[in-house]
Order: structure tokens, then C-alpha cells, then sequence
């Protein structure tokens, strides 16, 4: 290894100092607000005079539709990761290693609707599709739309994860008798682990924070998820105070933040192996 | 080799290696000389058909509804059949100056987000990847790809509360902190200003700056280490070795991340629908806020015509990025 020049080395990591400050500031800066006295919130100084810790209990007790709002957002997130998860390994493993009849038209058509503005047009015969099937207003209509909104994204990265397990593997476990439902569970799931950790963590940001079909396709306040609720809110006097509101934010945005943190390792590996093939 | 990468997952060049071989090889065994019974292919055709449902229900659907409501007079209130009305919305879309300006303003919002969501973090790449702590480079990747796991829409509204005017740090910034500006003539960076749009690409590229960093990381990390070297003992200089030794071979990801990106700016709506509002006036009005607007908003439902608009936008911009990744692929 070469020795850096220490003056080189000090511009450099000055610089990436500051990029990683200009990352870290504005969380950080909500997450003061959070804890903020009211009086202090209104000041805009970055480190508060007094603490005040009751925002949080706040928020629950008195905003009525918090909690549902809440449990909306993680009841169509969980089932959409969860189904969108099911659909990717099955899909991604049969092109790979079951190569049926028009997979390699499968692939061509999910790799072209990533280049379709699809989620902006379709939100029109979306709206028409929810309304036949009465799904207008219903926190169970949204996890149709968003099993499909990561889906090609999702098949792309199991099939090329799944390409990284050498066929002779799959080919031999089949010799041995196990049909290709055993030899999915027992070697390609195990295999395909980190693959698996970057489409959960994919999907669940985009579930999580979507916007668009949850604000057309929904109405009342109660049935709508966590983003939605967010975007509409006005910060400023009662229970929209901003410290409160930025309350609620926290509340929304640490679940992704601790998921990733836990799973960082064998994120950046599923991302290596999937995304980022070198 | 960098050339493939993320070639598998979002980019169609031709299979350079695998893919067709790799359907016409394979284990003899298994797929080998006797064709497979119709049972065999039928059930394997099961793993596929979740996919393929879903696909097929809301976006192959979807969208060969909205072109086929883009010919008609549909509306989703009336109880009468739909007339098939030829080009008329068509035509109307294309006489009408709001739907040029509204090109124009996502274009103009391209062409300040694209620069900045490459240069930046290629920039942030190369200097992160020259340090040689790695305990110290572990942790500058990991805090990179915080803002990867911020939802959408909170990062929307984080950054609408950065550019608020009353409580807004950036404000306070530059009110109270600096003194460059009093309260009376502060910026006012969001609600349909002159700064709207460029406060919205700073937000973007604040989001996709750690993440890009990370691609360009794995790009870097993929030159060998001598290449480099090599060039320096001969007497290059830091910034010859950049421009014609690491730049080159970044170039490939470079493509990839503008047209993923091109893409991504043209379409924008959350944002602009979080922002602006549907004031005509507001530089965030765009062809996807004027479908939008013309679809839900305007109390007309003329989903024939917001179609038209649609199909209008999308088409225009496929044809950059059918001509971006034609540029792409003749310079393999």
C-alpha cells in the first residue's frame, strides 16, 4: 500500500466529512425536533434549551387515527413484501434453473416495463380496475397495485442471484429424486439468502413509502397508510405541533432505518451478488 | 468485468455470455435430448404463474386499457358506453401550449437533476475509495445507504419542512445564522416559486447520493489495482489517471445510472403532487400532474383525454431513452 501524502489525506477526508454531514444533518435535525420543548421548536437553533420526551406517548393518545394508521401501513407492507418475496424466488429460480416455454419472453417484458413510465400512466385504469372490483377506499385494495410496483425488479435480482448457483448443483440434487419444490426449499432458498434480504428490504421502502396509489385510491383518513397521512399534515398548532408531527415521522421512518442497520451486512452482499454484478 | 454489471437487471444488451447458451446447453439429463412431457413443462410453468398474474392484472393490463381509453371519449361516472373518438384527444393533447410547457418543465427539471445525481457521487466515490482505514470506509458506506432505506415520501416530507419557511433549518440558516437574508426577503424555496424546481432536484440528488456512491464504488472496486499504479510509476499525473484510466472504465455504470435516472426525472409525480399542487401557472405542473389533473382533479373526468396526455409524455420519453441506450450500446 502506497502512503498517502497527509495533506491529500486530510482534504479527502474533510471532504467526505462533509458529504456524510450533508447525509446525516437533516435526520438528525428531525429527530431533535422530536424531542424539542414547544417553545423551542418554534426557534429554529438546531440543539433545543430544554428536552421535552412526551411527544411521543402524546401522538398515540390523542391523535385517534394514529394507530390505525399505523397498523395500515404495516399490515399492506408486510403482506406485499411478503407476497412480492413468494412470486420473485419461485419466478426467479424457474427461469433460471426450470427454463419453461417464454421465460426469456418474461424476462424481455419485465425488463421493458422498467423503461415504461407504467406507474404513472397505469394509475388511471388502476383507478378503474379497484373500482369494478369495489377496492375504492380499502386498506386491503392497496396490496394488489403494490405486489407489482418492485415485482420486475424483485424477478431480476432472485434470477440473477439464482444464476450464481452453479446448475450442477440444482441438476444433482434432482438426480437424487427431490422434485423441483424440494430442490427450491432445500438448496436454492438457502443459497439465495442475500438476494432474498435485498428484495424484502426494496420492497418494504417502496410499500412503506408509497404515496401515489395510496392518495388516489383512498379517501378516508382511517383506511389510509402512514405516507399519506403524513404528506396531508400541516405542521403548526394542537396535535400537528411540530415537535409532535415530527414525532410521528421518526415513528415512521426508524423501522427502515434499524431493518437495514441488522441486515447491512448481508444487504451489501445481496446487492453485490444481484444489483451491482461485477 | 463492470460491463455486466446490474446488465442482468435493468439494462437489455444482447447476451453477451450465458443467457441463450445457457438455454440451449445445460444438463442433458434434465432438458437433454428427449423433449420434455407436457406435464414436466406445464409444471414448471406453475413457478411463473404468481408473476405472470400479477404482471399481467396491473401493469400489462393497465396500460393496454390506457391506450385503448386514449382513443375514446371514457369517463368513469357516465353509465354510456364509451365512443371511440380516432386522434381527436390525441390531437387536442398536441395543440394545446400546456402540454409542451409541461414537457418542458420536466425536461428543464432533467437537466438540473441528471448532472448533479451522477457528477456528485462519482466524485463522492472516488474519494471514499482512496481511504485505507477500513474500518473507517465501512462506516462511510453504511451511513451512504441511509437515505436508501428512507421511504419516498418521507424524504418528500423531510425536505418539505428543510425548505419551510418558519421552522425550516435552511432558513434559519440563512436568516439567523449567516445574516444573508432577513425573514422579509428569505428564499421561498417550495409552492410553485422560480426555486421550486431546483430545490426538488437538490432533495433528489440528497436522496440518490449515497447510493450512487455505492454503485460507483462497486465500479471502482472493480479496476484492478495495478492498472492505476502502472500508469503512475510511468509519470502520470492523479488527474491523467482519472480522466483516462478510472473514468473509462466507469463509464459503463455512468449509462446505466443516466438512463435509470432520465427516466426516474421525466416521470417524477409524488413529488410534485406533494409540493405543488395543480396550479397550471407552477413550474411543478408537468405532463404527469397535467394527466393527473385532467384525470382526477379537474371534476370533468375526462380520462379519455388524460390518456392522451399520458401516452403523449411516455412516448416522447421513450424516445430519449431509446436514443440514450442506442448511444449506449454503440460505444461497447
Amino acid at each position: 500500500m502506497k502512503k498517502e501524502f497527509p495533506l491529500t489525506n486530510i482534504i479527502r477526508h474533510t471532504l467526505i466529512v462533509f458529504f456524510m454531514l450533508t447525509i446525516l444533518l437533516p435526520l438528525a435535525w428531525v429527530l431533535l425536533l422530536s424531542i424539542k420543548s414547544m417553545p423551542d421548536s418554534m426557534r429554529g437553533n438546531l440543539w433545543p434549551r430544554k428536552f421535552d420526551f412526551n411527544h411521543y406517548a402524546y401522538v398515540f393518545e390523542k391523535i385517534d387515527t394514529l394507530p390505525q394508521n399505523l397498523f395500515n401501513s404495516i399490515y399492506v407492507t408486510s403482506a406485499t413484501v411478503l407476497i412480492t418475496s413468494i412470486c420473485a424466488i419461485l419466478a426467479g429460480y424457474a427461469i433460471v434453473h426450470l427454463k419453461p416455454k417464454g421465460s426469456l419472453f418474461l424476462v424481455t417484458v419485465l425488463v421493458l416495463s422498467l423503461y415504461f413510465p407504467t406507474r404513472v400512466v397505469s394509475i388511471i385504469s388502476i383507478y378503474e380496475i379497484q373500482d369494478y372490483l369495489s377496492l375504492i377506499n380499502s386498506t386491503n385494495g392497496l396490496i394488489l397495485p403494490y405486489i407489482t410496483l418492485n415485482l420486475a425488479v424483485s424477478v431480476l435480482i432472485m434470477r440473477s442471484i439464482f444464476q450464481l448457483i452453479p446448475g450442477e448443483l440444482i441438476d444433482s440434487a434432482r438426480m437424487d429424486g427431490a422434485g423441483p419444490w424440494r430442490t427450491l426449499w432445500l438448496i436454492g432458498i438457502p443459497l439465495a439468502k442475500n438476494g432474498l434480504v435485498v428484495i424484502i428490504i426494496v420492497n418494504f421502502v417502496t410499500a412503506w413509502g408509497e404515496y401515489l396509489l395510496a392518495a388516489t385510491l383512498t379517501n378516508d383518513q382511517e383506511v389510509r397508510t402512514m405516507p399519506v397521512v403524513l404528506a396531508s399534515a400541516q405542521g403548526g398548532m394542537g396535535q400537528w405541533a411540530w415537535p409532535r408531527i415530527a414525532a410521528v415521522y421518526v415513528i415512521v421512518v426508524l423501522p427502515g432505518i434499524i431493518a437495514f442497520a441488522m441486515a447491512q451486512k448481508l444487504f451489501f452482499k445481496g446487492l453485490m451478488e444481484g444489483a451491482l454484478k461485477t | 468485468m463492470s460491463q455486466d454489471l446490474l446488465q442482468a437487471i435493468l439494462l437489455w444488451l444482447p447476451p453477451t455470455r450465458g443467457e441463450t447458451a445457457k438455454v440451449t446447453t445445460g444438463n442433458p439429463a434434465i432438458n437433454g435430448p428427449t423433449p420434455k412431457s407436457w406435464l414436466v413443462e406445464h409444471n414448471n410453468w406453475v413457478f411463473l404463474l404468481p408473476t405472470v398474474l400479477f404482471f399481467v392484472w396491473y401493469q400489462v393490463y393497465p396500460i393496454i386499457r390506457v391506450v385503448w381509453i386514449s382513443f375514446t371519449d371514457y369517463k368513469y361516472l357516465t353509465n354510456d358506453p364509451a365512443n371511440w373518438v380516432g386522434f381527436d384527444n390525441y390531437v387536442e393533447a398536441l395543440s394545446d401550449p400546456l402540454m409542451w410547457d409541461s414537457l418542458g418543465r420536466a425536461a428543464y427539471f432533467t437537466a438540473m437533476f441528471l448532472p448533479g445525481t451522477i457528477i456528485i457521487p462519482l466524485l463522492l466515490a472516488v474519494l471514499i475509495h482512496g481511504v485505507q482505514n477500513q474500518r473507517l470506509a465501512t462506516v462511510y458506506r453504511v451511513i451512504l445507504l441511509i437515505p436508501a432505506v428512507i421511504p419516498s415520501t418521507l424524504v418528500f416530507v423531510l425536505w418539505k419542512w428543510m425548505y419551510n419557511y418558519q421552522i425550516g433549518p435552511i432558513n434559519h440558516f440563512l436568516v439567523e445564522v449567516t445574516g444573508w437574508f432577513t425573514y422579509r426577503n428569505a428564499p421561498q424555496w417550495l409552492g410553485g416559486t422560480d426555486l421550486t424546481l431546483p430545490s426538488v432536484a437538490i432533495m433528489e440528488v440528497w436522496w440518490g447520493l449515497g447510493y450512487h456512491s455505492v454503485f460507483f464504488l462497486a465500479g471502482l472496486a472493480a479496476i484492478p489495482k495495478d492498472l492505476p499504479e502502472a500508469a503512475r510509476i510511468d509519470g502520470a499525473s492523479e488527474w491523467q489517471v482519472f480522466w483516462h484510466i478510472i473514468l473509462p472504465r466507469l463509464q459503463p455504470i455512468m449509462l446505466i445510472l443516466v438512463i435509470l435516472r432520465f427516466g426516474t426525472s421525466m416521470g417524477v409525480i409524488d413529488e410534485y403532487l406533494i409540493f405543488g399542487g395543480f396550479n397550471r401557472e407552477s413550474p411543478t405542473y408537468t405532463w404527469t400532474i397535467f394527466m393527473y389533473d385532467q384525470a382526477f382533479k379537474t371534476g370533468l373526468w375526462r380520462q379519455g383525454f388524460a390518456a392522451a396526455i399520458g401516452m403523449v409524455g411516455s412516448l416522447v420519453m421513450m424516445v430519449f431513452v431509446t436514443w440514450l441506450i442506442y448511444i449506449f450500446r454503440s460505444r461497447d
